[in-house]
C-alpha cells in the first residue's frame, strides 16, 4: 500500500473541490486527509491531501494534473521520482 | 439583449450550425432566443437521442456536437449520451436549463443538481452565474471540448440568467489552443526501441482520428513496413484493406491480430488506452514485448501498462518523428502469412441469412465513402469484423461505454452531418427498443438513413455468453415476443421491408442503397449465430475459441 502527500493549486470555481475529491475515489485512492485554503485574493484553493492505494501514485498525480482547475500538483511525499516529475510536467 | 440571447449568439461565433435538442420549462429563454438565429435545432423525441446525435455528429464531422434540454428529467436523460462521449473521447458540449437561482438548493419543481451528477463523466463543466460571463464560457466550453484528448463539457444556465439583461462584451483574441509536442528525449528512446526491435506490431486506436493524424500514421506504417492492429474505434485510421493491416485486436479480434500482438516484441501503442476488450487478461498481454505509447493524454501512459518508451504529446510530430526504415521482412512476411491463412470463411450452412455475409456484401455495395452507425452487441462486432472502412470517422460506434441504443440517434447526426452521404444503422432487435422514438425523427426531417435490424428474437451476445461462460443457463434474454419491426417502420412513416432468406440478401440491399427516404430492412437470423473468434472472460488473446456456426 503507497502512502501519497500531494499538494495542488486549483482554481476556486464551481465544484473544483469535489471534481479534485470525485477523481481521487473513483481512481481508488482513499482519502486520509484533505485541506484546502483560499489565496488571499481568492482566486485558487492550495489544497494538501494525504492518500493511500495499491496502485502508483504517479496515475493519480497525471490524473488531477490533467483537470481544468488544477494549475500545479506534485508528489510531496514520499519524494517524487524522475517518472513522477516528468509525467506531471508534461499533464499540467 | 438577455443572457439567453448571449448564448446563442455565443454559439454562433463558435460556428455553431446545427443543435440536437428538446425543449422544457427552464431552458425556454433559450428556445425562445433561437427563433431569430440561424443555427438550426433538430427536435429528436427522447434527450438521450439528442445527446447521442451530437457524439454522431461530432464523430463523422470532426466538429463539436452540441445538445440541449431542460433541467431535471431532461437533464439526466442526457447524462447516457455525455457518458458515452466521455469514455470515447468526443468532443460535445451539452447545454442545460437549470431552475432559477432563488430556488437552487430548495427541491423545487425539475431541480436536479446536474453539474453534480454528471462530474465524473465530463472533461468539464460550467454553472452560469451572470449573463455578462456566458460568451466567454461558452468559448472556453468548445475550447475545452475539442482540445488535447477531446471530451463533453456541460454548461448549466439557471433560467433567471437566461432572463438576465445585460451588455455584449467578448474577445477570444489570443485564446487558441496548443498541443505539446513529445519531448526530444523521449522520441530519441521510442526510436532506439525501433531500431532494435524484431517483431514490432503497431497498435492503432481511436486518439489517431481524433489527432487528425491519418496521413502521418500511414507514413510511419508505410515507411516502417510494420504490420499493425486496430482497436474498435481504431479501424479505418488506414484503410482495413491495407496490405500490413491485420485487422481488429481483442475479445473478437482478427486471429492473425491477436497472434501478432502476442509474438511481438515491441508494442507502439499510438492513440489506445490497453481498454480490457481489446488486451483480454492483461498480465498474458503481449508477455514478449516491450511498449512505445504514444499519447496526447500523459495520464493514460503507464495507466494500465508499463511504457519503457513514454511519448506525450500530439500524435501528430510524435508519428513524423518516429517514420524511420527498419528492417523486419522475416517478421513482416511471417504476419502477412498468418493473415492470409486465417481470412474469413463466408460459407455458413443453411439458408437463412448469415449476418457477416450480409455486411461483407452492405461494404462491397455501399462505396468506401459511407458511414456506419452500430448499435451494441453482435451486430456491432460483426460491422467492426467485416466492413470495409478507409476512415474512422466512417464508424460510429460505442466504443468504451457501449451503449445500446447508440447507433440510431448517431446515425441522425451523422446525416445532418453530411446530408448526401449514405447512412446506414446497423443494429439488433435488442437494441434498436433502446431508442426506436427516433424513427419519428427520421420522417420529420425526412433523412435518408438505412436501417439493417438483425433480428435474432433475442438479446444475442448476452445469449452468446450465457451459452458459452454460463453452462446454457439462459437468462433473460428471450425476446421472441418482439413486435413487427416492418409494420412498426410502417407506422412511423419509414419504408420498411423483411429479408428471411439468404437467396434475398442481394436484392434486399439494392432496395436499401436505392431508398430516397428512410428505410428499415428488418433482417431475420438464426437465433444461435454467434460471433467467432471470441477470447473468454479472464483469458489472453492467446486463447481465442473458434467454432463454425450455424
Amino acid at each position: 500500500m503507497n502512502t501519497l502527500k500531494l499538494r495542488m493549486r486549483v482554481r476556486h470555481s464551481e465544484g473544483a473541490l469535489v471534481r479534485v475529491l470525485s477523481v481521487t475515489r473513483r481512481r481508488r485512492f482513499d482519502l486520509l486527509h484533505v485541506s484546502a485554503d483560499a489565496t488571499p485574493d481568492g482566486a485558487f484553493l492550495e489544497v494538501q491531501m494525504t492518500v493511500q492505494a495499491e496502485r502508483a501514485g504517479h496515475t493519480l498525480l497525471s490524473q488531477l494534473a490533467k483537470l481544468e482547475d488544477v494549475s500545479e500538483v506534485e508528489i510531496l511525499e514520499p519524494a517524487e521520482t524522475e517518472r513522477d516529475a516528468q509525467v506531471a510536467s508534461l499533464g499540467a | 439583449m438577455k443572457g439567453a440571447q448571449f448564448l446563442v449568439k455565443a454559439l454562433e461565433r463558435e460556428g455553431v450550425e446545427v443543435i440536437f435538442g428538446y425543449p422544457g420549462g427552464a431552458i425556454m429563454p433559450v428556445y425562445d432566443a433561437l427563433i431569430d438565429s440561424k443555427i438550426r435545432h433538430i427536435l429528436v423525441r427522447h434527450e438521450q437521442a439528442a445527446a447521442l446525435a451530437a457524439d454522431g455528429y461530432a464523430r463523422a464531422s470532426g466538429k463539436v456536437g452540441v445538445c440541449m434540454a431542460t433541467s431535471g428529467p431532461g437533464a439526466t436523460n442526457l447524462v447516457t449520451g455525455i457518458a458515452n462521449a466521455y469514455m470515447d473521447s468526443v468532443p460535445v458540449v451539452a447545454i442545460t436549463g437549470q431552475v432559477a437561482t432563488n430556488l437552487m438548493g430548495t427541491d423545487a419543481f425539475q431541480e436536479v443538481d446536474i453539474f453534480g451528477i454528471t462530474l465524473p463523466v465530463v472533461k468539464h463543466s460550467f454553472l452560469v452565474r451572470t449573463a455578462a460571463e456566458l460568451p466567454e464560457i461558452v468559448h472556453e466550453a468548445f475550447r475545452i471540448a475539442r482540445s488535447g484528448r477531446p471530451g463533453p463539457v456541460l454548461i448549466d444556465l439557471p433560467k433567471d440568467i437566461a432572463n438576465t439583461v445585460a451588455g455584449y462584451e467578448f474577445d477570444a483574441n489570443g485564446k487558441g489552443e496548443v498541443t505539446a509536442a513529445p519531448s526530444n528525449e523521449s522520441i530519441a528512446y521510442a526510436l532506439e526501441l525501433l531500431r532494435k526491435s524484431e517483431r514490432p506490431v503497431a497498435y492503432v486506436g481511436g486518439g489517431v482520428g481524433m489527432a487528425n493524424a491519418l496521413a502521418e500514421l500511414k507514413t510511419f506504417i508505410e515507411t516502417t513496413s510494420i504490420p499493425f492492429v486496430a482497436t474498435l474505434k481504431g479501424l479505418g485510421s488506414i484503410s482495413t484493406k491495407h496490405e500490413l493491416a491485420l485487422g481488429m485486436m481483442g475479445m473478437h479480434g482478427m486471429k492473425a491480430a491477436n497472434h501478432a500482438v502476442q509474438e511481438s516484441d515491441l508494442l507502439i501503442c499510438i492513440g489506445a488506452r490497453f481498454d480490457d476488450r481489446a488486451t483480454g487478461r492483461l498480465n498474458g498481454f503481449a508477455p514478449h514485448a516491450k511498449v512505445i505509447h504514444l499519447d496526447v493524454d500523459a495520464a493514460e501512459i503507464g495507466k494500465l501498462r508499463h511504457a519503457e518508451a513514454p511519448v506525450a504529446g500530439n500524435l501528430r510530430d510524435s508519428l513524423k518523428a518516429l517514420a524511420c526504415q527498419l528492417n523486419i521482412e522475416p517478421w513482416r512476411r511471417k504476419c502477412l502469412a498468418m493473415k492470409e491463412a486465417t481470412q474469413w470463411d463466408y460459407d455458413a450452412p443453411g439458408s437463412q441469412v448469415y449476418a457477416p455475409d450480409f455486411l461483407r456484401r452492405l461494404s462491397e455495395r455501399a462505396g468506401e465513402n459511407c458511414i456506419v452507425a452500430c448499435d451494441v452487441g453482435q451486430h456491432q462486432m460483426w460491422v467492426a469484423q467485416h466492413f470495409h472502412f478507409t476512415n474512422p470517422a466512417q464508424h460510429l460506434t460505442s466504443g468504451g461505454l457501449g451503449t445500446m441504443g447508440f447507433g440510431l440517434p448517431a446515425a441522425i447526426g451523422a446525416q445532418f452531418a453530411f446530408p448526401d452521404a449514405t447512412v446506414i444503422n446497423v443494429s439488433g432487435d435488442g437494441s434498436i427498443m433502446m431508442n426506436l422514438q427516433e424513427f419519428a425523427t427520421l420522417r420529420r426531417y425526412e433523412l435518408p438513413v438505412k436501417v439493417v435490424l438483425f433480428d435474432n428474437s433475442a438479446l444475442g451476445m448476452v445469449r452468446q455468453w450465457q451459452e458459452l461462460f454460463h453452462d446454457r443457463r439462459y437468462s433473460e434474454v428471450d425476446l421472441s415476443d418482439n413486435p413487427d419491426f416492418a409494420l412498426v417502420a410502417q407506422s412511423m412513416g419509414l419504408t420498411s421491408f423483411r429479408v428471411d432468406r439468404r437467396q434475398d440478401v442481394d436484392g434486399a440491399i439494392d432496395q436499401l442503397l436505392a431508398a430516397r427516404g428512410p428505410v428499415l430492412a428488418h433482417v431475420i437470423i438464426h437465433q444461435e449465430a454467434n460471433v467467432w473468434p471470441i477470447v473468454g472472460p479472464g483469458k489472453s488473446n492467446s486463447e481465442m475459441m473458434d467454432e463454425v456456426t450455424l
